[in-house]
């Protein structure tokens, strides 16, 4: 005979499944799943099954989510590529702030890479070390006629972007003069091979 | 002796409420805190009702882990956050 409260305990586990569904952030989706695991757990105890929970508590619930939020937080990134100097200047904390909105928007990070001088910094992008890079120059430019134009150029950044997705995301949903947008479709060297 | 575990079940329902309805991640977390230790606590009473002492030594061993998960997931969601 089957108590009472074991259907109950039964109900828990489609009501938590259901929240782990309809949960759109992926660090909070983690978190429901490991309650998710707690739930299920307890489940598998009422229902006389021992050496299941315990397997579900140590793999499922500590092992697969720790794992992955090292995965989502290593993939869910924005690396942006910046010239050194460039970090201390008031207009371009305000672009990295908006930046940040946009992103965070999408779950994504913004990861800040400096490079030295403007020829490393495009070889980062070309290299596909960096998703992005963001200058005052401009990247389909040669690099020295920058500086016979003046002083509203200085004002403006370029942001070049090589991933088709984040360039769409940051058309539509970055509104802000002080930078130009710009594609870059990289040459893929793996794949000609 | 099954009303206190309807009691129980009851009880685990509001930290389940409170992880749906909560958007700050760290407030989900103090939710599977809670969830994690109430499930084990519940394992350790049915263990008792039924007297059958391996559910009892895995929800003693669980009770461990849930801790031991939680501190881990709190460190890793810290340096989110900072960087």
């Amino acid at each position: 005979m089957i108590d009472k409260y074991v259907y109950i305990i039964v109900a828990l586990l489609p009501l938590s499944a259901l929240m782990l569904v309809f949960q759109t952030n992926p660090y909070h989706a983690l978190v429901i799943r490991a309650i998710l695991g707690a739930i299920a757990a307890l489940v598998y105890i009422v229902l006389g099954a021992a050496d299941v929970a315990l397997t579900e508590a140590l793999v499922g619930t500590m092992l697969a989510v720790t794992l992955y939020v090292v995965a989502v937080r290593s993939s869910l990134v924005l690396r942006l590529g910046i010239l050194k100097g460039d970090g201390k200047t008031n207009s371009f904390t305000e672009l990295i702030a908006s930046l940040r909105k946009v992103i965070n928007r999408h779950y994504l990070r913004l990861e800040l890479i400096e490079y030295p001088d403007f020829l490393t910094l495009k070889q980062a992008l070309v290299e596909r070390e960096v998703h992005a890079i963001c200058s005052q120059q401009d990247y389909s430019e040669p690099q020295n006629q920058n500086s016979a134009t003046g002083i509203e150029i200085e004002q403006t950044y370029h942001t070049a972007i090589r991933v088709r997705r984040l360039f769409e995301i940051l058309q539509t949903e970055l509104t802000l003069p002080e930078t130009t947008l710009t594609y870059v479709s990289v040459f893929n060297r793996e794949d000609k091979h | 002796m099954d009303s206190i575990l309807i009691a129980m079940i009851l009880a685990l329902l509001i930290p389940i409420y409170e992880a749906w309805q909560d958007d700050d991640i760290w407030q989900k977390m103090l939710a599977f805190a809670s969830i994690a230790t109430k499930t084990s606590i519940m394992m350790l009473v049915i263990s008792v009702l039924r007297d059958d002492w391996s559910i009892g030594v895995v929800a003693v061993i669980i009770l461990c882990v849930g801790n031991a998960g939680l501190m881990l997931l709190a460190h890793l969601i810290k340096r989110i956050n900072e960087t």
